[in-house]
């Protein structure tokens, strides 16, 4: 046990610096720069050109990661030009509230999805299966920023049970706080349901028709407990493989979703990053999302070996 | 009015002024309250040095928490802030401000001349390469004569100079020079004015909280005790916060035209609108076949059905623009030489051209660039004329529009109240904004004249007659007068004017 | 050889207990994608509306208007001509992303879950690499170098679904690697290739083919995602996905310019996966056990 994460958080570090590595590389690639950015209508290719020295944008691309790296190593992580703040500031300012907004949508969703997936995979084939079937892709063909709008005339406009927009710190109002995430959350939950709806029931289907389901039933098991001690986990490989991809995502922020309701999180401040080519910022936002990514996926490989005995781990 | 007389006019005007603002009436202002207003972008900060111009949300922030020399009065003219009057030589390029006393920034330290010379020689000096001198490219500079008397030394004359203050923009906002100095890269976002508010909390992405300044030199003002910016980015749930409450005052522009008149139809709303100087226009790279021919290019304007597009994009909310002043400017033209609107003639000229006209046109990658950008080329289609989009990000702009890779590019005379800076940025020859590529010796000279005199007649003729020439040669086109709205709770009283589409609240308060 | 062809003489010998009939739904989703894509390959020749000429004094005109059966957008197009030409683009899309996505993490995973030890590390490491790398960045450059372009957005999309298949691919690979079938045959002496395409792709397919159907929603809401953001298909090629947005901003006014794009994609990714588990139900005999 030990020797497994010993050896996952060897692999960490190469993939860090893969993925800040890439983004580097491919993100100087993009036309414009912050100097350019900064100097607006006013960037002359004079201007343009001191600015970056004095910015340090004109040394080559290897040097300039090199000294990104040897800062982070030193636990720097660098200060936006554009706007004066450490990277840690802002980052650590907006990552709660992206995690908060994850952990509940994500929740929600499961909670919606999963007692729906059962039923689908037991009654496959029914009038109640094809509708929550019509029901998932219905609302898939609905995306989250049509969601959103709809649920903010209903809830906000109209009845005012909830706010709009905003969000208020934990800290400062724990009720103001859960409200202001309830319409963002479920957006997120409405969004990601049908598909993990509709991976659980395809895995329980095929589980279903195992043999030893069939050994269960003919054991006199009651119907309810083969389904969710028996047939459940095994189900679950899908489920838990791409509720893990798209927490990985939101960990990214859900930009769309923060728009909308103007929630201060890691999306708009990626996105602001990457269209200002504000760097130091959209590494060390990149940073953080990779290390999240790669400490979900540890635990969903985890999950594997729990849901499934039949995986052990590795094999030369 | 002959121009001595205009000229002791104009400096007896602000005496009068502030007498007059002694003695004005108050309109029953309630005192008290908390005021939420909602705005489109996030604000980066408030140092000049390190965001270079501040745009319409910072503008708004700025109004509240710091002050400039001038501001513009309900009639457009100036009226004192942090100077009490002011006075210019003959030739006016020298411009003298006798400052306010006993004024102090919200950190304490006082505010005089010393500071206002700071901030400009801060703005100006080449090493800090700041985006924001080359709109004071025209001040040679500013020193401070003694504590409360500051002269401004211009290169070429202003007649307006005390105008050209008003805006609370990165140039003549006045902040603490003690802040600056000890606060070093934090100052971006820890700014200090001397203003009616004071920033109590400021969390990125989310809200800026401004409370009432206790050490405010005017007694009677502020009347909110609190003002909170909120940026909104999503025009429908910007709009949508207004409805439910969540805020008081919200931005908006013409192409949110439906929220506009469903404002208008609700009476708990209510929506302010201002049309000033200026306009929306596009440049046309003068020196890209088949740009190059003039013929093309006026078939361009031609082709365009401005009341069309208007209709299309913001349910005629959109006023059509002729000339690159705007209903708001103090020019108004009895001919500038517009071109009409033709279609039919605009097809004949391609046809004359005779080559097939293509190209491409620069849009920004978001809702309202594209519904613009499908309009033009479904009426250029018409003409015969194919244009393709192409949308780029907007950091991807400046420079595009910088290099001159680019056929034709949208871009705004923004509402100012004097049409000299952005007229000689856009237009002069040697400017590096001349987007155009165009170069014109008539023109050129035009400009110059422009600025040589102080007489306003003669300025509007030279203006005019450039409006003539630039409508002519179709190097630039002018599509929509520059808009502003505000839509508002009906209980939220004392916003003026929108001047370059500034929300000012703070002299606001809640009936 | 023998043990497994014998599980397959007993698995056909039991009797099929559900009636291996092509329901009614199967019948019409066939004809709705067959509709709908012939429409749009024949899209230049039916007698319909131009997608982009505008009707500026018809701006959102509601259904059954004169000469816009389907009524027109907000900015005078015809609608029934847009979700035609729309549903081309959409399809085309959202059919060959993931078809992209399917190809290489397909592969990539069930190799990843087979060989185990460090080509699955790589395998991993590499995704979770393409996972955490910021997509937009990756949009954007490929937006800046190679244009804008149908097939660019294609490629894109196509790109960014292969983590997904790949660690699915993988997940269901490293279930199947330890069961009877692949100890036997490994006994039996197959070699690695033998085991990897005999044996495990076929089990592999089905709940791959399973997240296709899925991805082929997703991708057409992806993309319209990215229209939001001014990186779909570029204007005035319309799509499903991008009419959706521009419909968001019309809501109240003209609410069918969101429902009807909305509409279409649902009926045709209904479609699709009615096809589709219909075939794994024909294919797959074996009720459920419960």
């Amino acid at each position: 046990m030990a020797k497994f994460i010993g050896r996952r958080l060897v692999y960490l570090l190469p993939v860090l610096l893969a993925v800040t590595l890439l983004t580097f590389l491919v993100a100087s690639l993009l036309p414009g720069d912050l100097a350019s950015t900064i100097l607006g209508d006013q960037a002359t290719p004079e201007k343009v050109a001191a600015l970056r020295a004095q910015m340090g944008l004109d040394l080559p691309i290897w040097q300039r990661y090199g000294i990104w790296l040897w800062d982070v190593l030193h636990g720097d992580l660098g200060r936006s030009f554009r706007t004066g703040e450490t990277v840690w500031d802002a980052v650590t300012a907006r990552l709660p509230v992206s995690l908060e907004l994850m952990v509940i949508g994500v929740a929600l969703a499961l909670v919606i999805s999963i007692p729906l997936a059962i039923v689908c995979a037991v009654k496959s084939g029914s009038a109640l299966d094809r509708f929550f079937t019509g029901l998932a892709f219905g609302k898939l063909s609905l995306p989250n920023y049509m969601v959103a709008i709809l649920l903010i005339y209903l809830f906000a406009v109209e009845l005012n049970w909830l706010p709009a927009t905003g969000w208020v710190p934990f800290a400062e109002d724990p009720l103001a706080n859960l409200k202001s995430f309830i319409l963002p959350a479920l957006t997120i939950a409405f969004a990601e349901w049908p598909v993990l709806m509709r991976v659980l029931r395809s895995d329980m289907i095929a589980t279903l028709q195992e043999d030893y389901i069939a050994m269960a039933k003919a054991k006199g098991l009651r119907p309810a407990r083969i389904l969710l001690v028996h047939a459940l986990k095994p189900s679950s490989l899908t489920l838990v493989t791409v509720a893990g991809i798209n927490i990985g995502r939101l960990i990214g922020g859900a930009l769309i979703v923060e728009t909308i309701f103007a929630l201060p999180g890691i999306g708009r401040l990626l996105v602001g990053a990457i269209y200002a080519r504000d760097f130091i910022i959209l590494q060390g936002v990149v940073l953080f999302v990779a290390l999240g990514f790669v400490m979900v996926n540890f635990i969903v490989d985890m999950l594997y070996a729990v849901l499934d005995p039949r995986i052990r781990h590795g094999r030369a | 009015m002959t121009s001595i007389a205009s000229r002791l006019f104009k400096i007896m005007l602000p005496l009068a002024a502030v007498a007059g603002v002694a003695a004005s009436p108050a309109l029953a202002q309630k005192k008290g309250g908390t005021l939420t207003v909602g705005v489109e972008l996030d604000i980066a900060g408030f140092d000049p040095l390190k965001v270079g111009v501040y745009d319409t949300s910072p503008n708004i922030a700025a109004s509240l928490f710091l002050e400039q020399l001038t501001r513009l009065g309900d009639d457009g003219k100036p009226k004192p802030s942090l100077a009490l009057s002011w006075s210019a030589s003959e030739d006016y390029k020298v411009w003298t401000y006798k400052l306010r006393p006993d004024v102090k920034f919200s950190d304490g330290t006082p505010f005089n001349a010393e500071a206002v010379a700071y901030n400009f020689n801060r703005q100006k000096d080449p090493k800090n390469n700041c985006r924001c001198a080359f709109y004071i490219a025209n001040t040679l500079s500013v020193e401070a004569k003694d504590d409360l008397t500051v002269v401004y030394t211009l290169k070429d004359p202003a007649v307006n100079h005390p105008a050209l203050l008003t805006r609370p923009d990165q140039n003549s906002t006045i902040h603490s020079p003690t802040a600056i100095q000890t606060k070093g890269d934090d100052y971006n976002r820890n700014p200090v004015g001397t203003g009616p508010f004071v920033i109590k909390s400021w969390t990125a992405g989310d809200r800026m909280v401004l409370e009432k300044n206790p050490g405010y030199w005017d007694k009677n003002k502020p009347n909110l005790d609190r003002v909170v910016l909120r940026p909104l980015p999503d025009a429908q749930s910007r709009f949508a916060s207004l409805v439910s409450g969540e805020t008081d005052v919200v931005w908006a522009d013409e192409y949110e035209a439906d929220n506009i008149a469903r404002a208008r139809k609700n009476n708990a709303l209510k929506v302010l609108e201002y049309v000033g100087s200026g306009a929306g226009v596009a440049a046309i790279n003068t020196k890209v076949p088949p740009l190059d021919d003039v013929r093309v290019r006026q078939a361009l304007v031609m082709g365009l059905d401005k009341k069309k597009i208007s209709q299309a994009l913001t349910n005629g909310l959109a006023r059509p623009a002729t000339n690159p002043y705007g209903e708001g400017s103090w020019v108004k033209c009895k001919d500038d030489g517009a071109l009409p609107t033709d279609p039919k003639k605009a097809a004949e000229l391609i046809k004359e051209y005779g080559k097939p006209v293509q190209f491409k046109m620069l849009f920004t990658a978001t809702p309202r660039g594209r519904a613009t950008s499908q309009v033009y080329q479904q009426l250029w289609k018409q003409i015969g004329v194919d244009m393709e989009i192409e949308q780029v990000d907007q950091a991807t702009f400046p420079p595009r529009a910088f290099q001159r890779k680019f056929d034709i590019i949208g871009w705004r005379i923004v509402d100012f109240p004097d049409p000299d800076v952005q007229m000689f940025a856009n237009f002069y020859s040697k400017s590096p904004l001349n987007l155009a590529n165009y170069t014109n010796p008539e023109l050129d000279k035009l400009l110059e004249e422009s600025r040589a005199t102080p007489d306003e007649g003669r300025r509007t003729e030279a203006y005019c007659a450039i409006s003539r020439l630039l409508n002519k040669e179709a190097t630039w086109f002018w599509v929509f007068q520059n808009s502003y709205y505000a839509m508002t709770k009906a209980k939220v009283q004392g916003i003026p004017k929108l001047y370059g589409g500034v929300i000012d609240v703070s002299n606001a308060w809640l009936d | 050889m023998a043990v497994l062809e014998l599980e397959n003489d007993v698995a056909s010998a039991a009797p099929a207990s559900r009636p291996r009939r092509v329901g009614i739904l199967f019948v019409g989703s066939v004809a709705w994608i067959a509709v709908i894509g012939l429409a749009g390959i024949f899209a230049d020749w039916l007698p319909i509306q131009s997608p982009t000429d505008m009707d500026l004094l018809a701006k959102r005109a509601p259904l059954f208007s004169p000469g816009h059966i389907l009524g027109t957008d907000h900015l005078g197009r015809d609608e029934l001509s847009r979700l035609i030409y729309g549903g081309r683009v959409s399809l085309l899309v959202g059919l060959l992303a993931p078809v992209i996505g399917v190809l290489i993490g397909g592969c990539l995973g069930m190799v990843a879950g087979y060989f185990r030890g460090r080509l699955e590390t790589f395998a991993v490491g590499g995704v979770d690499v393409l996972l955490a790398f910021p997509p937009l960045v990756f949009v954007l450059a490929v937006t800046a170098f190679m244009g804008q372009s149908v097939a660019n957005i294609t490629i894109v999309i196509g790109v960014l679904g292969i983590p997904a298949f790949t660690r699915v691919a993988r997940a269901v690979t490293l279930t199947l690697s330890e069961r009877e079938f692949v100890t036997a045959a490994r006994a039996l002496g197959a070699t690695h290739s033998r085991i990897l395409i005999r044996e495990l792709l076929p089990n592999v397919a089905l709940p791959l083919l399973a997240f296709f159907l899925l991805a082929v929603a997703v991708t057409i809401v992806v993309e319209g995602a990215l229209s939001f953001l001014g990186l779909g298909v570029p204007p005035p090629t319309a799509s499903w996905g991008s009419m959706i947005g521009e419909g968001r901003e019309n809501l109240d006014i003209a609410p069918w310019l969101a429902f009807l794009p909305a509409g279409f994609m649902f009926l045709t990714v209904l479609a699709f996966n009615i096809v589709g588990d219909t075939l794994r139900a024909l294919t797959d005999p074996r009720p459920g056990a419960l």
